[in-house]
């Protein structure tokens, strides 16, 4: 490699090409923001959470939308997958859609098992709403510690599992009555 | 439940009371069909009870008492599989009580859903799948591969103590096993789980508020993974060949006479585990949990 003083400003060339072609991950970044603000109640994730955890939660909570997504009550719960990969731009963004679509299930999810627990009697109503409250309050729990703690393997394993469990429990209550019969 | 409601209709039309009444109100079904020895049994029932009975014969029959709210029970049978049904009327809302008590042969597959009625099996030697959403269920089951879940209803499971291959799940009803054997995998959201298995070669078993105690003899190579989010753990693992242990929780406690070794994960954060074994250590056991306490035991 050769080099050579540079005596004046206007010596310097003008442009300086990229070593690759950042275009394509940039349009991504772009379309996942879109997509975001398009999205009610989803904005970009601020504050305590850092990256590499929101890498870690993200990529693990998609294991648990592919399950969710995939889940049918009838089949034996699948084996937990570590997807686990080295962060990167492409990965975060589609980590982050997953997130977007996964809270978009869950919430819709939510919405169906409320009418559901309208149609039951008082008594069961109470029982099984206790238990749905047990379990996001179970999934805060976690995601607080993990907030305290992101790369401790036992929370982030809990994560996972719990919010498996959710997308299950949710699923078995929306359809209990309906698949029984 | 309305069964007591019913009996003391039925008591009220034993005394002569209410004869017009009864015979208004009540109907009652007795149906008998030929079936496979080893053939599929189907029953769907809203409300009431379902009784399953495993007899020596090549038929199903279904007797039972029906509520005026029950349009019928249909019973069909073809290419080995029977079905039955009860019917409420179309736009009813799920009220009519049917009691069902239904004979089938030992070694049928046994399906039975159900909304709040109660189901109990006794008897069958097949495979069976029983769920309901609030009512309770109580199970015979023997071998074969078993699945019982529910909403919000309690769970008491017996086994014969061969080895088999169960599912039992719940959201917030309670889950008492015994004398089970083989591969277990049990789920709750808040209802706790006491689990008595003899020798077991895989023991899944989660909660997430709920306390599970587990009281089984591993067989050699056997895995055993428990876990649970704020919910405690009472494990009692016996294995003549050793134990290899990994317990952890992040602010729970470990206790018990195998934790010895118990450690902190960190120096400064929270956190303990235990990854220990005894002799060969040739079955794994895996508990964790976020709050709960773990008490490890091999007695």
């Amino acid at each position: 490699m050769t080099t050579r003083r540079v005596k004046g400003i206007g010596e310097l060339p003008r442009d300086i090409p990229p070593s690759r072609d950042l275009w394509p991950a940039i349009a991504e970044a772009i379309q996942a923001d879109l997509a975001m603000k398009a999205v009610p109640g989803t904005g970009r994730r601020v504050g305590w959470w850092p990256a590499v955890g929101l890498a870690a939660s993200v990529a693990l909570v998609a294991v648990g939308v592919f399950i969710g997504k995939n889940f049918k009550p009838d089949e034996a719960p699948p084996r937990l997958v570590n997807t686990l990969t080295p962060a990167s731009d492409a990965g975060m963004v589609k980590a982050s859609l997953r997130q977007i679509e996964y809270e978009k299930q869950r919430d819709q999810l939510w919405n169906e098992v409320q009418a559901k627990l309208a149609t039951m009697s008082p008594a069961e109503r109470e029982k099984v709403g206790k238990s749905l409250a047990t379990l996001k309050q179970s999934i805060q729990e976690i995601k607080d510690a993990l907030g305290h703690d992101p790369a401790n393997a036992l929370l982030q394993e809990l994560f996972v599992s719990t919010s498996q469990e959710e997308m299950r429990v949710l699923t078995t209550v929306r359809d209990s009555g309906r698949q029984e019969l | 439940m309305r069964e007591s409601g019913i009996r003391s209709l039925w008591a009220l039309c034993a005394l002569g009371v209410l004869p017009l009444a009864c015979a208004a109100s009540e109907n009652s079904v007795d149906r008998k069909v030929a079936a496979d020895a080893k053939g599929e049994v189907l029953i769907s029932n809203v409300s009431g009870t379902v009784d399953v009975r495993g007899w020596d014969r090549n038929e199903v029959q279904v007797t039972g008492q029906l509520d005026e709210d029950v349009e019928r029970v249909d019973v069909e049978t073809s290419s080995g599989r029977t079905v039955i049904k009860v019917i409420l009327p179309k736009g009813s809302h799920d009220e009519g009580d049917a009691m069902l008590e239904i004979q089938v042969p030992r070694a049928s597959s046994v399906e039975v859903s159900a909304v709040s009625a109660d189901v109990s099996s006794k008897g069958v030697v097949g495979t069976q799948r029983l769920k309901t959403v609030s009512g309770e269920i109580t199970a015979e089951v023997s071998g074969e591969d078993s699945e019982v879940r529910s909403v919000s209803g309690d769970i008491t499971v017996h086994g014969n103590g061969k080895p088999g291959s169960l599912r039992v799940s719940s959201v917030s009803g309670g889950l008492d096993l015994t004398n089970g054997a083989g591969k277990l995998d049990v789920v709750t959201v808040s209802g706790d789980a006491r689990v008595h298995m003899g020798e077991s070669s895989e023991i899944t078993a989660r909660t997430t508020s709920g306390e599970v105690e587990l009281h089984a003899r591993l067989s050699k190579d056997a895995r055993a993974s428990v876990e649970s989010v704020s919910g405690d753990l009472t494990l009692d693992l016996g294995n003549a060949a050793g134990l290899a242990l990994e317990i952890e929780s992040f602010s729970g406690d470990i206790t018990g006479c195998l934790a010895g070794g118990v450690e902190r994960v960190s120096k400064y954060g929270p956190g303990v585990r235990l990854n220990s074994r005894t002799g060969d250590g040739s079955a794994r056991v895996r508990a964790k949990t976020l709050s709960g306490d773990i008490e490890i035991c091999d007695r």
